[in-house]
């Protein structure tokens, strides 16, 4: 009995550091990707992951040069600084191209432009290729503690920020010139998104993969819109499906032994389906 | 005065000039200036120079720096797809100082003013489910609600009913007499006589490269110069 506790508490322990990790980095993204939906940025946050890739395959190929190496042993990400450097350059670049209207043309090449290159940078080498694609797809979820103890805050923080400012992101997207009116730079506050934005997917990605934070982002939000009256309420909504999506996605894995992130996304997207069909009924009546 | 253009020329830096007014222009309070004109003519670009969005890049433009500034949407302009309610949607109108986005202390003055455009039963109801009548009074409730100095209106009427925009105008018509000073860019040759003494009449660029010009006219004139043919 006391072997079968002891076992138990080995896994909690083992899997706790993952187990927050997702969850926070899922409520934040959850919250995040109920403006992001609204605002209709999917574009911006499908290219972002993409570039944080580029980051870090940039990383892989250099290896711990990018980094000193008690840092590197301290927070356990040794990619971090290409990967933030080339997810800034690409925030300024989104942030330019609104400026320009040049976004519809080059959100999708960035998408597609970064995809290929990540897997150039690290073509020929076959355990850098290994990480990406691990990275990508996010079959292993392992996150040591290390990580878990920056991301859990970080992400809590960005999720709070947001949540604080949903009438502020309401006025800017629905009366521009009001905004402007009472003091406001809308073009700041644009860059603010992005920034919690790139945020979220950086450290998301870092942490549980392109495909984890992706399904975080959209399918939480895309569940929860179709009944939501008011901001407050989609918010919460996200969140709460966000967990739930990561608790079944978590026992599909367990019982079926199908990869974390898929699960969860494929759960998530069986409950979109539902919720909007269930919401087109309820029209019909 | 509440706002004085003198051959004030507004447009977009680097040097794109896109609208000029032709002489002096001035709105005081209980004044109500329209602003009439084709798509394309600079109406907007004129709005945001009139409430100081944008620098002029010549001529003067005289504002008391004072003076509490407001903007009332299309109701078309909003985006269905966000989930809110009509108070949320009035106080995206309101022309007080906002800290975090929460528009402070006006939700009393938000329901007072929702109660005077009858609309204060709907007031927890889905903005998006409401009838264009209802959604225009209810971000006019909003926009009236902080007593701004300066109002500036875009297509007031615009997809209402006969009955709300009667009721809309009324209300309008109260709050000009009451010291408001609005700007009301319409399409709608009624709508400006219905609420304005004097209008900006926009003739648009004839060459590539030239701005729109504006002419104040007086409102009663506006049917004469259209039924001349003289449409902007």
């Amino acid at each position: 009995m006391s072997d079968a506790i002891q076992e138990l508490f080995d896994l909690a322990q083992l899997l706790a550091p993952a187990l927050l990790t997702a969850g926070a980095v899922g409520i934040a993204a959850s919250v995040l990707g109920v403006f992001v939906i609204l605002r209709r940025e999917a574009l911006a946050a499908l290219a972002l992951p993409q570039a944080v890739a580029v980051g870090s395959a940039i990383g892989f190929r250099l290896g711990f040069l990018t980094i000193p190496e008690t840092i590197t042993v301290h927070i356990g990400w040794p990619t971090l600084p290409p990967a933030l450097a080339v997810t800034a350059a690409t925030v300024g670049f989104l942030a330019w191209s609104r400026r320009s209207g040049a976004q519809d043309w080059l959100l999708p090449s960035m998408y597609v432009g970064a995809l290929c290159c990540s897997i150039l940078i690290v073509s020929g080498a076959g355990q850098h290729l290994a990480d990406l694609q691990n990275l990508y797809v996010g079959v292993e979820v392992a996150v040591d503690a290390h990580v878990a103890e920056y991301t859990v805050p970080a992400a809590l923080l960005a999720a709070a920020l947001t949540a604080a400012l949903w009438r502020r992101w309401l006025l800017l997207a629905q009366a521009r010139a009001a905004a402007e009116l009472a003091g406001l730079r809308p073009q700041r506050w644009d860059a603010l998104f992005l920034g919690l934005l790139a945020s979220i997917v950086l450290l998301g990605t870092n942490a549980l993969g392109i495909a984890m934070v992706l399904a975080m982002l959209f399918l939480p939000a895309a569940a929860a819109l179709p009944w939501a009256r008011r901001l407050p309420f989609a918010m919460l909504a996200s969140a709460g499906f966000s967990l739930l999506f990561l608790l079944g996605g978590l026992l599909a894995s367990y019982a079926m032994d199908w990869p974390l992130s898929q699960s969860v996304g494929g759960l998530g997207f069986a409950i979109v389906l539902m919720s909007h069909g269930l919401s087109v009924m309820s029209r019909w009546k | 005065m509440l706002v004085e253009l003198t051959d004030s020329v507004f447009g977009y830096f680097p040097a794109r000039s896109v609208v000029r007014v032709d002489g002096t222009v001035r709105l005081a309070p209980r004044g109500c200036l329209g602003v009439f004109g084709p798509n394309g003519a600079g109406k907007t670009t004129l709005v945001r120079g009139l409430l100081g969005l944008l620098p002029p890049m010549g001529g003067i433009v005289r504002r008391s720096e004072s003076t509490r500034r407001g903007y009332l949407p299309q109701h078309r302009a909003i985006d269905p797809h966000w989930p809110m309610s009509a108070v949320d949607a009035a106080t995206l109108a309101t022309s007080g100082r906002r800290r975090f986005g929460w528009a402070i202390g006006c939700g009393s003055r938000v329901r007072r003013s929702m109660d005077l455009l009858e609309v204060s039963p709907l007031a927890e109801r889905p903005f998006a489910k409401l009838s264009g009548g209802q959604q225009q009074r209810v971000l006019l409730a909003g926009a009236l609600a902080d007593d701004p100095d300066l109002l500036v209106l875009d297509e007031p009427t615009d997809g209402l009913d006969l009955a709300s925009r009667d009721l809309l105008l009324g209300v309008l018509r109260g709050a000009i007499a009451g010291g408001l000073g609005a700007v009301v860019v319409s399409h709608n040759a009624d709508d400006i006589l219905a609420l304005c003494q004097t209008v900006l009449w926009l003739e648009p660029a004839r060459e590539p490269d030239a701005s729109s010009v504006a002419h104040e006219i007086p409102a009663d004139s506006l049917y004469a110069r259209l039924s001349a043919g003289r449409a902007p």
